[in-house]
């Protein structure tokens, strides 16, 4: 600011501090924004003490009322342009959050150390084919194979990939068995999952049954004849029944053998809510030369069962009830087979056929 | 809740909407026996029509809750279980042990027959098919 106190002395300049309030007037019958007023009236006061050496006494005060003036239209302008160019400053990209550069970084480190774990002959066959583009025919020649078998290993290197990334972002598993038994999943190869028994593996490991969720999903699409049901508490029993008596009537069972198969499957699912921390139970529609008929297996990774015979004999109980729950099921299915290990766990096989 | 408990005079008709998960086959045997004591019951009527599923534990629970209803005072009838479950439960080999009528009609009938002093009670017994009494 300006003030007569910091010019003193020179005559010239005080006629023109003294100026202020007549200033202040002209620009503030204009401008209605206080601040502006002020901006202006300083910006007058410099411009009049810049040109003093030129100007004689009686010309101060219309000089400065012009120049007040000019100020006020050239702001005028200013802001009108600026209003009509606005939109032209308008930055419609989504502003970036302060997390995103970081999650990208996580993200692209992830890829690259998954990609670094496949081989290096997968990986070039892979970059190959997603990145240059090139298709399985051309890669076929080069690998002096055949279309079927290099789509096969991209099939294979991308089941690896899913597993490498999810395991480079969430940290390594807690087993051996982990890795591959998430492989043969993301692969959808059921047949290492048989010999991985990665059904097992499933409920026993905290860890991979969290990771196997986006795994799972592909899987799950693959076969329609086929429910998967995890059960842990007692809403489960009601759930497992009933997709269970869908799938039944889905294989041709009538409503009342459907409803003695979702009896048994309600049976053997509330052994694993009472005894097991954690179990599945699969219903599997089974077609064998004409006939038809449901596999129901219920899995867990519980305590496991001491005494099989005990358990199967009627009667026997272990919470007071009927004691009808193993024998029972046994007596409402064709086929019951049941396996357990103390302390790993077990699982309950049955089959019912469609009796024409 | 998937369960309604109302009075008819005397009698409480306490039916299930919806197939129960165990949790909530207790949590109906306790309101059913507060009900008769709230209403002072004579007689109840289980309707189990929408069960889906009648297994051991279920079988067992309404099996007690009939035993714990007659030691209240309160005669009990099992109402509307569906051919399919009937057939279950004999597969299963279960003695479910309780009475039984077909319907709700059925049901009410019994039960003005019973309360009032087994009027009715020898010509109901073949028409019920009840093993109680």
């Amino acid at each position: 600011m300006i003030s007569p106190g910091d010019v003193g002395g020179d005559p010239l300049t005080e006629e023109i501090v003294e100026l202020t309030g007549l200033l202040r007037r002209v620009v503030g019958r204009r401008v209605r924004d206080r601040e502006a007023v002020d901006d202006i009236v300083q910006e007058t006061l410099a411009r009049l003490l810049a040109a003093r050496t030129r100007l004689d006494g009686r010309a101060i005060g219309p000089y400065a009322i012009v120049t007040a003036r000019n100020l006020v239209k050239s702001q005028w302008q200013r802001a009108d342009v600026g209003k009509r160019h606005e939109h032209r400053l308008a930055d419609t990209r989504d502003p970036v959050r302060p997390d995103e550069p970081l999650l990208e970084q996580e993200e692209a480190e992830a890829i690259r150390i998954a990609l670094d774990r496949l081989a290096p002959r997968e990986r070039d066959v892979l970059v190959a084919h997603v990145v240059e583009g090139r298709d399985t025919g051309s890669l076929a020649d080069d690998l002096a194979s055949t279309p079927g078998a290099v789509a096969a290993q991209l099939g294979r290197s991308r089941a690896k990939l899913r597993v490498e990334y999810i395991l480079a972002l969430e940290g390594e598993p807690p087993t051996r068995q982990c890795r591959p038994v998430l492989l043969s999943l993301s692969a959808g190869d059921r047949r290492r999952q048989g010999e991985l028994d990665a059904g097992y593996h499933l409920l026993d490991c905290d860890f991979c049954a969290s990771m196997s969720e986006p795994l799972f999903d592909r899987r799950a699409k693959a076969t329609a004849d086929e429910v998967r049901i995890p059960v842990t508490v007692d809403a489960d029993v009601v759930v497992a029944r009933q997709r269970g008596r869908e799938v039944a009537v889905q294989a041709g069972f009538s409503a009342t053998e459907a409803t003695v198969i979702a009896t048994a499957i309600s049976e053997i699912s509330r052994n694993i809510v009472r005894f097991a921390r954690r179990g599945e139970v699969t219903v599997t529609i089974l077609t064998d030369d004409g006939a038809s008929g449901v596999l129901v297996v219920a899995q867990d990774a519980g305590p496991g069962i001491p005494d099989i015979d005990l358990a199967l004999q009627e009667g026997h109980t272990t919470y007071g009830g009927l004691g009808l729950g193993l024998p029972g099921s046994r007596r409402l299915m064709d086929e019951f087979e049941i396996s357990s290990e103390v302390g790993r766990g077990t699982t309950v096989t049955m089959t019912k056929w469609h009796r024409r | 809740m998937f369960v309604s408990i109302l009075q008819q005079g005397d009698f409480l008709i306490a039916s299930i909407h919806a197939a129960l998960d165990d949790s909530e086959l207790m949590r109906f045997q306790k309101d059913v026996m507060a009900e008769i004591a709230n209403h002072r019951a004579k007689g109840v009527i289980i309707d189990v029509a929408a069960l889906d599923v009648l297994d051991s534990f279920g079988s067992w629970s309404l099996r007690n809750l009939v035993h714990m209803a007659r030691l209240r005072g309160a005669t009990t009838v099992i109402v509307g279980i569906q051919p399919e479950v009937a057939f279950s439960i004999v597969e299963l080999g279960m003695e479910l042990d309780v009475t039984t009528a077909l319907d709700l009609e059925n049901g009410l009938e019994y039960l003005e027959s019973v309360t009032t002093g087994h009027r009715a009670g020898k010509s109901m017994l073949g028409v019920l098919g009840s093993h109680d009494t």
